[in-house]
C-alpha cells in the first residue's frame, strides 16, 4: 500500500513540484493550501507523513499551529517542516513542537526524498523486533542506524533527522575531523556554516541534558568537528 | 570673512550716531540763536518804549541836533573816576582814537574830550617839528607861538576865550584873552583852568582841565603852530556855529541798569549814533566749566561759519552797524556780529520814538559765547554718550557674533562627526532645542540624519529581506528543474537543464551571501559566551586557512602565553573568516597575509594585514557599513560588502570595535579590538 504524504504548502507551484517528485518515488501525495483544509482532512484520516510550511497563506505561524494540532492527534506521525524561513528561532520552535526534521527550501528534491525515505525507514525499524547488528557503540554512545535512535549512557537522546545524521557521521570515525561540508553531505542537506554550527550546538545541548559533563563533540577551529572518546 | 568680522563692520554703522548728533546740535544752535535774537529784540523794544515815555531823562538836549564834526561838534566821553592831570590820558580808560581836528593847513592836531562830575577834560596832541615857546610878554593878536585856543560860551551864553601856551613843559594855567572896550586884547591868567604840557619827539601834547561851571553849551578848540602860523580846529563865530558838546546823559546808565539782566550790555544812542549812556558787561558771569581740552576740536568742524558776519564796531563813543541804522530808521533789528577774536556778539536795536520822531535807539548786546558753550557742552555730552553707546554696541555685537559662531561651529563639528568611523550615526545634534534659525538648522540636520539612519538600517536589513523574499521563487525553479530531470531527458535537453541548474545555484549562493549578515545577527542573538583561548583558536584557524588558501602566505604573530577572553568562539571564527577572505581577495597571488594578536592592558588587538593596494581614504570610514563594497576586480564570488559588516557586528557583540587603515609599510590593515574579559 502506498504511503500517504500530506503536503501543506501555500505556494501552488512548489506544492505541485513536491507532490510530483514524491509521487515519482512511489508515495501517494495529498496537498493542502492552508491549515484549515489540512486539518479538516487530518481529523478524518491521518497521513503517514506530513510536510508543512510554517507560514500558510494569511497565517504567519500557521505551520506551527498545525504541527501542534497534528501532534495532538498522533504522537508518532513523522512531521517535516519545509520552509523559506531559516532563522535559528524557527528551527528551535519547530523541533520543540515535536517535528522530526526542519528543512529550508534550499533542499533539493532528491534530498527531500531521501529524508522522507529515512523517516519511513525509521518508523518501520521501530516496528520491527530488536536487531542489534546495526548498532554502533562509541563508549557511552549507542546509535541504532535502522531506528535512527541514539542513546547516551543508556538514556535515549531525541535527535531530529538532521541531527541524527550529523552525530552518526561524527561518531562513525571518532577522532577524525569532519568539516562542515562533510557533515552537510552526511545529513543530506544544503546548509550554510552557521546552520551547521547551530545544529552542533543543539546536539551538544541535548546530550548535556542527559549528562552535564558531555564534551564528546569537539570544535576544531577553522576546520570542523570531531568525536572524541 | 567670519561672521564676527562682518558684524564688526555692521557695528561701524553706529558711527552715524555722532553725525546725526552733530546735525541735531547744529539745528539746536540755530534754533537757540533765533530764540536769543527774538528775546533780545523784545527786551530792546520794551526798553525803548519805556524810555520814550521819559525823553527828558534820556536826551540832554530837548531838541534833536545833528552831530557835525566838521563844524567842531565834540563828543564828550564820560570818565569814570577823575584822571590825574599829568599830560597823559592813559588813566581816562577810553580806548577810542583821538579825533583829528580839521585843518586848512598841514598841521596835524588831535583832540579828545572827557567829562567827570565836576570837570571837562581835554587832551590835545599836536605834531609840531619845532617848538615855539610863549614870549614873556604876549600880544595875543600879533605874536606867533605854539598855542591851543579855547573859545567857549559860558553857561549864561556870554563868550569867553582862553589859550594855553608855555615856555617850558609842565603844569600851566590858561590865559584868558579879554578884549577891552578899546578893542585891544589883553591877557590875564585864569588859574581855574589848568593843563599839563609835555613835549615829545613828534611835537607836544597836553591834558587840560576845565571846571564845568565855566562851560556853557559850546566849546571850540584851535591849535596854532608858532613857527608856520598854521592852524587846525575851530574858533567861535557869531552867530555861534558848531562847537557843540554832545554829552552823555547823567543817570541814564543807572536807569538802563534797572532794565537789563547780567550778561547784557545796554546802550542808548541818539540819532547821531552817539552813546548817551551805557551799562552792563558782556561777560559778567562764569559759565562754570569752560570749554574742555577736547571741545575746541568740536568747534573746529562743528561751528557755523561766521567768517562772513560783520565785525562789531569798536568805536567806543558811537555804535554802528546794520541794526543801529535800521533802528534809527525806525525799525527794530537784530544782527549777529563777530568781535576781533572768535567771539560772537548779538546786537538788537530798537528805536526810541518821541513825538513821532526817532530820537535815538536802545541797543542791547549779548555774547554769543553762551550759546557756543551750551552747544559745546551738549556736544561734549553727546559725544561721551555716543562713544559709550558705540562701545557697548560693538562689544555686544562682538559677543553676539562670537556666540553665534560658537554655536554654528558646534553644529558644524557635530555634523562633521555625525557619521562615525564605524558607520554609526549619531542622531542628536547640539542646539536642536533652540528656537531660532540655528535651532531649526540643527533640527533639519537631525531629520536628515534620521533619514540617513533609516536608510542605512534599511540597507542593513535589505540583504536579509531580499534573500528571504527570493528564496521561494528560486525554490520553485530548482524543484521544477529537479522534477524535469526526473522525467528522463534526452541528452541534448539535459545540458539546458544543467545550465539552468548552474544558474539557479549561483542565484542560490548570491542569496545566501545576501542573507549572511541577517543570519549572523540572528546567531548573535542566540550566542552564548564562554571563556576560551584566543591564541589556540588563532593557531587552529590559521592552520586551516593555510590549507584553504594555498595561494597566499600566512604569518602569525602572537604573544607566547594563552590569551583567554570571554565570548563566542564560533562568531570570532566567522569574523576571522571574513577578515581572511577579504585579505585574500586583495592580496596578490603569493602575497603575505599577516595575522597578529597583541595584548594591551585592557584589550586584545587582532590585526589582519594584506599586501594589496591601499584603500582610498574616503572609503576607510565606511568599509564596515552594510552593502559598502570596495572591490574593483571581478571574481566568481558575489560580493555585497557584507563581510566587513559582519566583522563589525561580531566585534560590537564582544564589546569591541573594528577599524581599517593603510599600513605604513604598504597594504591595508584591518584591526579588531576585543576587550580582555
Amino acid at each position: 500500500m502506498k504511503k500517504l504524504i500530506a503536503i501543506v504548502e501555500d505556494e501552488p507551484a512548489l506544492r505541485d513540484n513536491y507532490a510530483a517528485a514524491l509521487s515519482r518515488q512511489g508515495y501517494q501525495c495529498k496537498t493542502y493550501a492552508n491549515r484549515r483544509l489540512a486539518m479538516q482532512s487530518f481529523v478524518s484520516h491521518l497521513p503517514d507523513l506530513a510536510i508543512i510550511d510554517i507560514s500558510l497563506e494569511d497565517e504567519a505561524e500557521g505551520g506551527f499551529d498545525l504541527c501542534r494540532e497534528l501532534r495532538a492527534l498522533s504522537a508518532e506521525l513523522p512531521i517535516i517542516f519545509l520552509t523559506a524561513r531559516d532563522s535559528e528561532l524557527d528551527a528551535v520552535s519547530g523541533l520543540r513542537l515535536g517535528a522530526d526534521d526542519f528543512l529550508t527550501k534550499d533542499v533539493s528534491l532528491p534530498h527531500l526524498a531521501a529524508r522522507v525515505a529515512a523517516l519511513f525507514r525509521r518508523i518501520d525499524a521501530l516496528r520491527r523486533p530488536e536487531n542489534s547488528a546495526e548498532i554502533v557503540r562509541r563508549g557511552a554512545l549507542a546509535i541504532d542506524g535502522d531506528k535512527m535512535q541514539t542513546t547516551w549512557k543508556g538514556a535515549p537522546v531525541t535527535l531530529s533527522l538532521t541531527e541524527f545524521w550529523i552525530v552518526h557521521a561524527l561518531a562513525r570515525n571518532p577522532g577524525h575531523v569532519k568539516n562542515r561540508q562533510q557533515l552537510m553531505d552526511a545529513a543530506n542537506v544544503v546548509l550554510d556554516d552557521n546552520t551547521i554550527t547551530s545544529h552542533i550546538k543543539r546536539v551538544r545541548r541535548k546530550f548535556q541534558q542527559i549528562d552535564a559533563d558531555f564534551d564528546a563533540i569537539q570544535t576544531v577551529y577553522g576546520m570542523g568537528y570531531r568525536w572524541v572518546e | 570673512v567670519s561672521i564676527r568680522f562682518q558684524l564688526l563692520l555692521v557695528a561701524l554703522a553706529t558711527l552715524v550716531l555722532p553725525w546725526a548728533g552733530c546735525q541735531y546740535a547744529r539745528e539746536l544752535e540755530t534754533a537757540l540763536r533765533v530764540a536769543q535774537e527774538n528775546a533780545l529784540l523784545a527786551s530792546a523794544d520794551t526798553i525803548a518804549r519805556a524810555l520814550s515815555a521819559e525823553p527828558a531823562r534820556v536826551f540832554p538836549n530837548p531838541d534833536d541836533q545833528a552831530f557835525k564834526a566838521d563844524q567842531g561838534d565834540l563828543y564828550v566821553y564820560p570818565l569814570h573816576g577823575e584822571p590825574l592831570l599829568d599830560g597823559y590820558r592813559d588813566d581816562w580808560g577810553i580806548p577810542a582814537d583821538l579825533e583829528t581836528l580839521a585843518s586848512s593847513d598841514r598841521l596835524v592836531a588831535r583832540l579828545q574830550a572827557g567829562m567827570t562830575d565836576r570837570y571837562l577834560f581835554l587832551y590835545v596832541e599836536v605834531d609840531s617839528a619845532h617848538f615855539t615857546p610863549e614870549p614873556s610878554t604876549v600880544h595875543p593878536g600879533s605874536d606867533r607861538f605854539d598855542r591851543v585856543d579855547l573859545d567857549l560860551l559860558r553857561p549864561d551864553g556870554t563868550p569867553a576865550a582862553y589859550f594855553f601856551a608855555t615856555t617850558a613843559p609842565g603844569l600851566i594855567g590858561a590865559t584868558s584873552v579879554v578884549t577891552g572896550a578899546d578893542g585891544v586884547a589883553r591877557t590875564a591868567s585864569e588859574p581855574r583852568i589848568q593843563a599839563f604840557w609835555l613835549q615829545n619827539s613828534q611835537g607836544y601834547h597836553l591834558e587840560a582841565r576845565l571846571p564845568l561851571s565855566l562851560i556853557g553849551p559850546r566849546l571850540w578848540v584851535q591849535v596854532t603852530d608858532g613857527s608856520s602860523g598854521a592852524t587846525a580846529g575851530f574858533t567861535a563865530t557869531d552867530p555861534p556855529q558848531g562847537g557843540r558838546l554832545f554829552l552823555t546823559t547823567p543817570g541814564l546808565a543807572e536807569l538802563l541798569g534797572t532794565f537789563i539782566r547780567a550778561g547784557t550790555r545796554a546802550t542808548v544812542i541818539d540819532s547821531n549814533s552817539l552813546k548817551l549812556g551805557e551799562t552792563g558787561e558782556l561777560h559778567p558771569r562764569d559759565l562754570g566749566e569752560g570749554p574742555g581740552p577736547g571741545q575746541s576740536w568740536y568747534r573746529r568742524f562743528m561751528a557755523v561759519d561766521t567768517s562772513r558776519w560783520p565785525l562789531a564796531s569798536s568805536a567806543p563813543g558811537r555804535l554802528e552797524g546794520q541794526s543801529v541804522s535800521a533802528a534809527l530808521a525806525g525799525q527794530s533789528h537784530a544782527e549777529w556780529l563777530r568781535t576781533g577774536s572768535q567771539e560772537l556778539l548779538l546786537s538788537a536795536a530798537a528805536p526810541i520814538v518821541v513825538a513821532g520822531q526817532v530820537r535815538g535807539a536802545v541797543v542791547l548786546e549779548q555774547a554769543g559765547d553762551q550759546l557756543l558753550d551750551l552747544r559745546d557742552r551738549a556736544l561734549h555730552r553727546l559725544f561721551n554718550f555716543t562713544l559709550w553707546a558705540i562701545a557697548v554696541v560693538v562689544i555686544f555685537l562682538f559677543g553676539f557674533a562670537t556666540w553665534i559662531s560658537v554655536r554654528i561651529g558646534r553644529l558644524r563639528s557635530a555634523a562633521d562627526s555625525a557619521v562615525g568611523n564605524d558607520g554609526s550615526i549619531r542622531l542628536s545634534m547640539p542646539e536642536s532645542a533652540s528656537t531660532d534659525e540655528i535651532g531649526a538648522l540643527a533640527r533639519g540636520f537631525e531629520r536628515l540624519l534620521a533619514r540617513l539612519n533609516e536608510h542605512s538600517q534599511y540597507l542593513r536589513t535589505l540583504g536579509g529581506k531580499l534573500s528571504h523574499e527570493l528564496r521561494t521563487p528560486l525554490t520553485i525553479v530548482r524543484s521544477s528543474l529537479d522534477n524535469l530531470e526526473s522525467e528522463g531527458l534526452r541528452e541534448d535537453q539535459r545540458k539546458y537543464v544543467t545550465r539552468a541548474r548552474d544558474g539557479a545555484q549561483r542565484l542560490q549562493s548570491i542569496l545566501s551571501a545576501l542573507g549572511a549578515a541577517a543570519r549572523v545577527e540572528e546567531s548573535i542573538k542566540q550566542a552564548e559566551r564562554h571563556s576560551f583561548d584566543l591564541r589556540e583558536l588563532l593557531v587552529s584557524a590559521v592552520g586551516a586557512y593555510r590549507d584553504g588558501f594555498p595561494g597566499a602566505r600566512f604569518e602569525l604573530d602572537m604573544p607566547p602565553e594563552a590569551c583567554f577572553m570571554r565570548g563566542a568562539p564560533d562568531l570570532i571564527i566567522q569574523m576571522l573568516d571574513k577578515l581572511i577572505e577579504n585579505a585574500v581577495d586583495f592580496c596578490p597571488q603569493g602575497g603575505l597575509i599577516g595575522v597578529a594578536l597583541s595584548r594591551s592592558s585592557d584589550h586584545y588587538e587582532l590585526a589582519v594585514r594584506n599586501d594589496g593596494a591601499p584603500i582610498p581614504d574616503a572609503m576607510l570610514g565606511r568599509l564596515f557599513e552594510s552593502l559598502i563594497e570596495h572591490r574593483q576586480g571581478h571574481d566568481d564570488k558575489p560580493h555585497f560588502g557584507l563581510g566587513l559588516y559582519i566583522v563589525r557586528l561580531v566585534a560590537e557583540f564582544h564589546g569591541g570595535r573594528a577599524s581599517a587603515a593603510n599600513a605604513p609599510q604598504g597594504g591595508a590593515v584591518f584591526t579588531v579590538m576585543l576587550p580582555l574579559i
